[in-house]
C-alpha cells in the first residue's frame, strides 16, 4: 500500500488516468439508473397512494418494473463495478492489465441495459407488441420480450468479465509479490465476485434454458417453479452483492472519514469469506410460501439464515469500533459522548453512519421476514418494499451516493460543488426514507398489498389498530417526494461538481487497520478453498429441492400441483439420494415434518 | 478542507471499545422490544393468520 501524505497527495485520477475515466463512466451510468429510477419511484408512489395519477393504472407494472430494474438491477451493479474497479487498482497499486478488455465488459453491460430497458419500456407504447411487464422477479409464469432476457444474459456476461479483470490484475499483481497478503480491498472485491460466480449459476441456466427460448417460442411451457427456485437460487445472493460494495467502504473508507482507521483487518476477511459461503444456500427463505417445496427444505434454508446475521452483526460490531476509535483520537469521551465527536459535517461520513443506522433498522424487519411462520403475516404485503427500501434502498443507495462525495473528486481533480447541499441531501434521504418504510412496513401488517396500483379494494376496509390509512398513505407520497427532491439534489450537486476547475492534490490514502493482515490465518486467503466448501453447501441445500421440483413436473412441464407434497416428496427423495446415510437422517427429519 | 485537528495517538491495546459495547446492547433491548411488540401485532391483533 502506498505511504502517500494524508492529504496533498496525487489523487486516483493522477496516478491511473485510464482506469479513473472508466471509474467515471461506470459511476455516471449508475446515476442515470438511479435517477430514472426515481423518477418512476416517484410517479407509482403518487398512483397507489391516490394523490396524483398521471397515467392509467394498466401501465402501473411497467413503471414498476423499469422502477425495480433500473435501481436494483443497473444502479447497484454498475455502481459495484465502478467501486471495485477503483478499489482493486488503488489497493495493488498497479494498472489493470488490459483497459481495452476492461472498455469491452463495460460496454457488453451498457448494451445489455439499454435492450432490458427498451423492452420494458415498450410496455407504454401500444402499437408495439414488444413489453416486458414482468417485475425485477423476472421468473415464470410473467413472460417479457426475448429483448428483456438477451439484455439481461449480456449485461450479466459483462459482470462476470468484470471480475475476470480483477483476477488478472491480482494475478499479476501476485508474481511480482508473491509472499505478500492479498490487500483488504482487493481481497473483498475476489470474494464478492467468487460469490456472484455461484450465485449466477442459477440466473443464467433459468434465463439462457428456460426463459429466453420460452420467450422466443421455442417451447409453449416452463416449469414456473423451477424457474422461481432457479431465480431465487441467485435472488438472495445477489442482495449481498448489492450490499458488499457498501460493506467495503464502511470497512475501508469510513473509518477514515471518523478520524481513526479500521479496528480489524481479519475480522473483515472473516466477514467476506461467511458471506461468500453462506449467501447462496438460503435462497429457498424467499419461497416459504411457495407450494412444491417441503416444508424440511424451507427449514434448512431459515436455519441457513439466521447463520448468516452472524457477518453482519460481527459488521456492525467491526465497524462501529472503528468508528469509536475514530471518535476518540478526535478527543471524544464517555460511553456516548464520543459520538459527538465523530465528523457529522461531512457529508459522506453522515451519509454512511446514516446508511449503517437504517441497516440496523432493517435487520429487524429482515429477521421478520426471515421467520418460517411470522413471513406468512408479512408476505407480499407493502412490508416488503418497506422492509427492502431500508436495505437497498438506504444501506446501499446512500451509502453509494455519500461515498460519491469523497470519491468523486480523487476521480475528476474537481472538489465537490457543495459540501452543505450534500450533508442536507443525506439527511433528506434519511427523514423521506424513515417516514415512507415506516409507513410500508405498518400497512403492510394491516395486509395492505405490495405490486397494486389501487389498494383500494371495492367494498373492503383495511382497519389498522391505531392511525388511519390516509395517514400512511400521507408519509408514504411525503417520504417519497423527499427521496425524489434528495435525489435530484444528489445528480445536481455532481453535474456542478463537474463543471468546476481543476485542482491538484485532491487525493486521500486510506490508512491501514489497527489490527493488520499479518495477524490473521493465511488459510484465510486460500480462495479455492471456500469457493469449494461453498459449493459443497449449495449442492447440499439445493440439490434435493431441486430433483424434487424437477421429478414431480418435469423440466418443461406444467409446474407441479399444489397438494399434498411431504408424503410424495419422502419417496423422490429415497429414489434420488443414493448416499444411504442422508438419506436416512432426512427421512426422520421428513417423518419428523409429517406427525406435526 | 481538513476538519480534522490534532489527533491523539492509541494503539491496539489502550483502545477499550466500550461505546460499542454500549450500542450494541441497546440494539439488543430494542430488537427485543420489537419481538414482544410482533407478538402482540401477530396474535392478538389479527385472527391466527396460519393453522397448522
Ligand atoms: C425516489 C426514491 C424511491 C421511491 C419514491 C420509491 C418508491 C417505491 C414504492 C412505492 C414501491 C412499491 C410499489 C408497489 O409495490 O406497488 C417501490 C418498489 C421497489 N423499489 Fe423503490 N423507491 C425509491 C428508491 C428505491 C431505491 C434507491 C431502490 C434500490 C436501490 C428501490 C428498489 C425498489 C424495488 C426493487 C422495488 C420492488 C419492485 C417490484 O415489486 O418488482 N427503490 N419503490
Ligand atoms: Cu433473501
Amino acid at each position: 500500500m502506498s505511504d502517500a501524505l494524508e492529504s496533498g497527495a496525487p489523487s486516483f485520477l493522477d496516478q491511473f488516468p485510464d482506469e479513473a475515466k472508466l471509474v467515471r463512466a461506470t459511476l455516471w451510468s449508475a446515476f442515470i439508473a438511479l435517477i430514472l429510477g426515481g423518477l418512476f419511484g416517484i410517479i407509482q408512489t403518487l398512483h397507489r397512494t391516490d394523490i396524483l395519477r398521471v397515467m392509467d393504472s394498466s401501465y402501473y407494472y411497467t413503471v414498476l418494473t423499469a422502477h425495480g430494474v433500473l435501481m436494483v438491477v443497473s444502479f447497484t451493479i454498475f455502481f459495484l463495478v465502478g467501486v471495485f474497479t477503483w478499489a482493486v487498482v488503488r489497493s495493488l497499486d498497479r494498472p489493470l492489465v488490459d483497459i481495452r478488455y476492461s472498455w469491452t465488459w463495460y460496454g457488453l453491460m451498457v448494451v445489455g441495459t439499454l435492450m432490458a430497458v427498451v423492452a420494458v419500456l415498450g410496455g407504454f407504447v401500444d402499437s408495439t407488441e414488444m413489453s416486458a411487464d414482468v417485475l425485477f422477479t423476472f421468473y415464470a409464469p410473467l413472460q417479457a420480450h426475448p429483448l428483456f432476457y438477451g439484455g439481461l444474459a449480456i449485461f450479466l456476461i459483462g459482470s462476470w468479465l468484470a471480475g475476470v479483470d480483477w483476477f488478472r490484475a491480482w494475478y499479476a499483481w501476485k508474481r511480482e509479490h508473491p509472499d505478500e497478503r492479498i490487500p483488504l480491498q482487493t481481497f473483498m472485491a475476489l470474494t464478492t465476485m467468487l460469490m456472484w460466480y455461484i450465485a449466477s449459476i442459477g440466473i443464467a441456466i433459468a434465463v439462457v434454458v428456460f426463459l429466453l427460448p420460452w420467450s422466443l417460442g421455442l417451447f409453449d411451457e416452463v416449469n414456473a417453479l423451477l424457474t422461481r427456485t432457479l431465480f431465487w437460487f441467485w435472488g438472495h445472493p445477489v442482495v449481498y452483492f448489492w450490499l458488499m460494495p457498501a460493506y467495503m467502504l464502511w470497512y475501508t473508507v469510513l473509518p477514515k472519514l471518523a478520524g481513526g482507521r479500521l479496528f480489524s483487518d481479519p475480522l473483515a476477511r472473516v466477514v467476506f469469506v461467511l458471506f461468500l459461503l453462506l449467501s447462496t444456500p438460503v435462497g429457498i427463505h424467499h419461497q416459504y410460501v411457495d407450494p412444491g417445496i417441503a416444508e424440511g427444505f424451507k427449514f434448512i434454508a431459515m436455519t441457513n439464515t439466521m447463520f448468516l446475521l452472524l457477518p453482519s452483526l460481527l459488521t456492525a460490531f467491526t465497524v462501529v469500533a472503528s468508528m469509536e476509535y475514530g471518535a476518540r483520537r478526535r478527543g471524544g469521551t464517555g460511553l456516548f459522548g464520543w459520538l459527538r465527536a465523530l465528523p457529522w459535517a461531512r457529508p459522506a461520513f453522515t451519509g454512511m453512519a446514516l446508511a449503517g443506522l437504517m441497516f440496523a433498522a432493517g435487520g429487524f424487519s429482515g429477521m421478520i421476514n426471515a421467520g418460517m411462520n411470522i413471513n406468512y403475516l408479512v408476505h407480499n404485503t407493502l412490508w416488503v418494499p418497506g422492509h427492502f427500501h431500508l436495505t437497498v434502498g438506504t444501506a446501499v443507495a446512500l451509502t453509494f451516493m455519500a461515498a460519491t462525495y469523497w470519491l468523486w473528486p480523487q476521480l475528476t481533480n474537481k472538489p465537490l460543488f457543495s459540501r452543505p447541499i450534500g450533508l442536507l441531501q443525506v439527511v433528506m434521504w434519511f427523514v423521506g426514507m424513515a417516514l415512507m418504510s415506516n409507513a410500508m412496513h405498518v400497512s403492510g401488517l394491516f395486509g395492505v398489498p405490495r405490486r397494486t396500483a389501487e389498494p383500494e379494494y371495492q367494498g373492503f376496509d383495511f382497519t389498522p389498530a391505531f392511525g388511519t390509512m390516509n395517514e400512511f398513505d400521507m408519509q408514504i407520497a411525503i417520504g417519497g417526494t423527499l427521496l425524489f427532491i434528495s435525489l435530484g439534489l444528489f445528480i445536481g450537486n455532481v453535474v456542478l461538481t463537474s463543471f468546476g476547475t481543476k485542482q491538484s492534490s485532491l487525493g486521500e490514502d486510506l490508512p491501514p487497520a489497527l489490527s493488520g493482515p499479518s495477524d490473521s490465518p493465511v488459510v484465510l486467503d486460500n480462495l479455492k478453498l471456500w469457493v469449494g466448501i461453498a459449493l459443497v453447501l449449495v449442492v447440499l441445500a439445493y440439490s434435493l429441492p431441486l430433483a424434487s421440483i424437477i421429478s414431480r413436473g418435469g423440466l418443461f412441464g406444467p409446474g407441479v400441483g399444489t397438494y399434498p407434497m411431504i408424503v410424495d416428496t419422502f419417496s423422490a427423495l429415497i429414489e434420488s439420494v443414493a448416499h444411504a446415510g442422508i438419506t436416512e437422517t432426512l427421512a426422520q427429519f421428513e417423518v419428523g415434518v409429517i406427525v406435526q | 478542507m481538513s476538519t480534522e485537528t490534532a489527533k491523539k495517538e492509541i494503539d491496539h491495546e489502550d483502545f477499550d471499545p466500550k461505546g460499542t459495547l454500549a450500542l450494541i446492547l441497546l440494539y439488543f433491548v430494542i430488537l427485543a422490544i420489537l419481538w414482544i411488540f410482533m407478538y402482540f401485532i401477530e396474535f392478538l391483533g389479527n385472527d391466527l393468520t396460519v393453522i397448522g
